[in-house]
């Protein structure tokens, strides 16, 4: 059997920069990727949180090929009829040092392929691996098509579907009720249009989540994100949710339903819609996260359940390069050993434990469960956009005072022994 | 025998998209066309059954990775790759592209057999070939669906509306091949490392005692045809609307030729 040092299994942001990591440091690292390309098979809302990983592989996010960085933050909880729009925007977003930028998929991920490459690594796509080789308990290799190649280690960032780790007994099969199916398209429109749309400074981005009404009470929401001269409109729905769903609404329709409503309708206007794209997404949480390391191989990315919807953040390519590059690091140490059994490779878990991935995930530990109630998406944005449609209505009728208004929305909506319960379940998150 | 196949590589088509009347091609990645693996891939086939040595032969154009991207020819079975790439190439014209391939198959040396695709997979002119053949002196043969090499010869087949012609040349000749030669097939992981050790090369205009270029044509437009709708609208019952429609199309010349 043909061998090499190390074999990476899926060419996305985390096989990518785990190969970066190891072809930097003259591991000789074979990526194989399912796609025609890096970054053919991803879909992402649209944005990468890169402060977490400036850290990491500082002379790359220089030359980084973003769209846009995020200048401003939009909530919109949309009711019946009524909707409130939240705005947070800040100096520190974006300025000197963006904390995230929006993104494109397929130009992200073949430019890091082009970089591992010029680093050494041989990048192969349109190349399914059927199988990981075992023997005796220890992952010695693969078999894609009908060539067997052995590794020391195999890094597994098959993504978030676990194809392979699953069927060698690596992780527990994905189930849907940890998962939500993710669906977008991309619109395209003029750069000065959508500066204009989202009041943005030339070159800056916005993002935009929206939740209630657009899923019909379904978890899950809405997400808009400009890129340079387009934007990425989609929902994410629980997959559960949608299973249940008993009156035959198909996923494409919900978007279809959105872009029609009259608070997005104007924001698409004109544009044309040059992609659509739909994938599952981990919302599991760090419950659904497998066994990190064992003998011969590591996971990384979605296939080790690293990403976290918080609700306003949603991260996931920040996670996927973080556990790239600590992959990286611990097949280099074990190198060095000589060891890539579980113990030698151990400290791949203990780096993510001890960095802000693993953190971030169990300070989330209860996001998951708490987003299972289904007021979030039904009460609560019909009500808060209530209690401010009744404050800023005028009628023919005297008014009632400001206080009084207000009071009366909060006592009606608000004050009941199930919001009360929310309020209580809220202080895990 | 030794084979040369000049290999094109274009932007991924299934990739392009149009906008303004102009195809987007940024972000787009390169592959080889086409017809170029089927010429590819009846090289291999002649050198299982000759023996001899295949050398894929790449202009680069405007594709900087085209080094990289020229593997696949490699992976395929090609023994050797050539790739010329030179800044003052970024947007030749077919006579460039002829006169530069045409010196480096000289410099290649030894060629019995000048393979191509019977045109490219992007612009699809169809010319490049015939005038690399007519370049270097060499009988030449198009549109072939079937090659083979015996006693010095080239002995091709190609059909014309109402018939099969077979036609035979002495070698060294030209030959470019259409899609229904061969099914080219799709390395393996194996094939793919292989690759990676085998010979390529990298020349610039300068290797070859080229200078630039002086492009003889000039391209005045190359905008995706557009064509306006008509902008009727039939009014009545379905059945009248129906039949206007039918009505319409049979005007058009769409129905009822």
């Amino acid at each position: 059997m043909e061998q090499v040092e190390c074999i990476i299994v899926g060419g996305g942001l985390a096989g990518l920069s785990a190969a970066y990591g190891l072809a930097s440091a003259g591991v000789e690292v074979m990526v194989l990727e399912r796609g025609d390309y890096s970054g053919a098979k991803n879909v992402t809302g649209g944005r990468l949180y890169v402060k977490p990983i400036r850290g990491f592989y500082p002379e790359l996010w220089e030359e980084l090929p973003y769209e846009r960085p995020i200048a401003r933050e939009l909530v919109t909880m949309m009711g019946d009829g009524a909707h409130t729009t939240i705005e947070i925007a800040s100096d520190r977003f974006a300025g000197a040092k963006p904390q995230s930028y929006t993104v494109l998929r397929a130009k992200l991920d073949q430019w890091l392929a082009e970089k591992v490459t010029e680093k050494g690594a041989m990048v192969v796509p349109n190349m399914k691996v059927d199988e990981l080789l075992r023997k005796d308990g220890r992952v010695i290799g693969i078999r894609a098509g009908g060539d067997e190649i052995g590794a020391q280690v195999v890094i597994v960032a098959e993504g978030v579907l676990r194809l392979l780790s699953s069927e060698a007994g690596l992780a527990a099969e994905p189930q849907a009720k940890h998962h939500a199916l993710g669906y977008k398209e991309v619109i395209e429109l003029p750069s000065g249009v959508i500066e204009d749309r989202w009041h943005l400074n030339p070159g800056e981005g916005a993002a935009q989540f929206f939740m209630g009404a657009c899923t019909k009470g379904m978890m899950g929401g809405g997400f808009l994100y400009t890129n340079k001269e387009s934007i990425s409109l989609g929902m994410v729905v629980g997959m559960e949710d949608m299973r249940r769903r008993r009156d035959g609404t198909e996923s494409w329709q919900l978007l279809d339903e959105f872009k029609e409503l009259p608070q997005i309708k104007p924001l698409v206007a004109g544009g044309v819609v040059a992609e659509y794209s739909a994938h599952s997404v981990p919302e599991g949480g760090i419950s659904q996260v497998p066994k990190l390391a064992g003998d011969g191989y590591l996971v990384a990315g979605d296939t080790a359940g690293l990403s976290l919807n918080a609700l306003v953040t949603v991260r996931g390519m920040d996670f996927a390069i973080a556990s790239g590059y600590f992959a990286a690091e611990a097949v280099k140490r074990a190198k060095k050993a000589g060891d890539f059994t579980a113990a030698g490779l151990a400290s791949y878990e203990a780096s993510l434990r001890n960095s802000f991935v693993l953190k971030d995930l169990e300070t989330a530990r209860a996001i998951p469960g708490f987003m299972e109630n289904p007021r979030l998406f039904t009460h609560y944005p019909v009500a808060v956009s209530r209690l401010l449609e009744s404050i800023y209505t005028i009628d023919e009728r005297p008014q009632a005072g400001l206080f009084k208004k207000a009071w009366r929305g909060l006592r009606r909506d608000f004050m009941n022994v199930a919001t009360v319960k929310d309020a209580w379940s809220m202080r895990k998150i | 025998m030794d084979i040369v196949v000049c290999v094109k590589t274009n932007p991924d088509l299934q990739m392009v998209r149009i906008k303004n009347r102009e195809a987007v091609t940024e972000a787009v990645p390169y592959k080889i066309g086409d017809l170029e693996k089927n010429a590819l891939q009846a090289a291999v086939d002649l050198r299982a059954a000759a023996g001899g040595k295949v050398t894929a032969l790449c202009l680069a154009e405007s594709n900087r990775k085209a080094a990289e991207d020229i593997k696949v020819a490699l992976a395929m079975g090609a023994d050797e790759a050539v790739v010329i790439d030179d800044p003052a190439l970024a947007a030749p014209d077919q006579a460039a592209i002829a006169a530069v391939l045409a010196a480096a198959v000289k410099k290649i040396g030894a060629c019995d057999l000048l393979l191509f695709g019977e045109g490219s997979s992007d612009n699809y002119t169809g010319q490049v070939g015939a005038r690399v053949a007519e370049l270097l002196g060499l009988p030449q043969i198009g549109y072939a669906r079937k090659v083979e090499a015996a006693d010095g010869a080239v002995r091709c087949e190609r059909s014309m509306d109402d018939m099969i012609e077979t036609l035979e040349a002495p070698l060294p000749a030209a030959v470019t091949v259409v899609s229904e030669i061969n099914e080219p097939t799709i390395p393996g992981l194996m094939q793919i490392m292989k690759a990676k050790s085998k010979p390529l090369q990298v020349w610039a205009l300068a290797d070859l005692g080229l200078g630039a270029p002086a492009p003889v044509r000039e391209i005045v437009s190359n905008l995706a045809e557009e064509q306006d709708r008509k902008n009727i609208l039939f009014e009545g019952t379905v059945a009248e609307q129906a039949d206007a429609f039918v009505n319409a199309l049979i005007k058009e010349g769409v129905l009822g030729r």
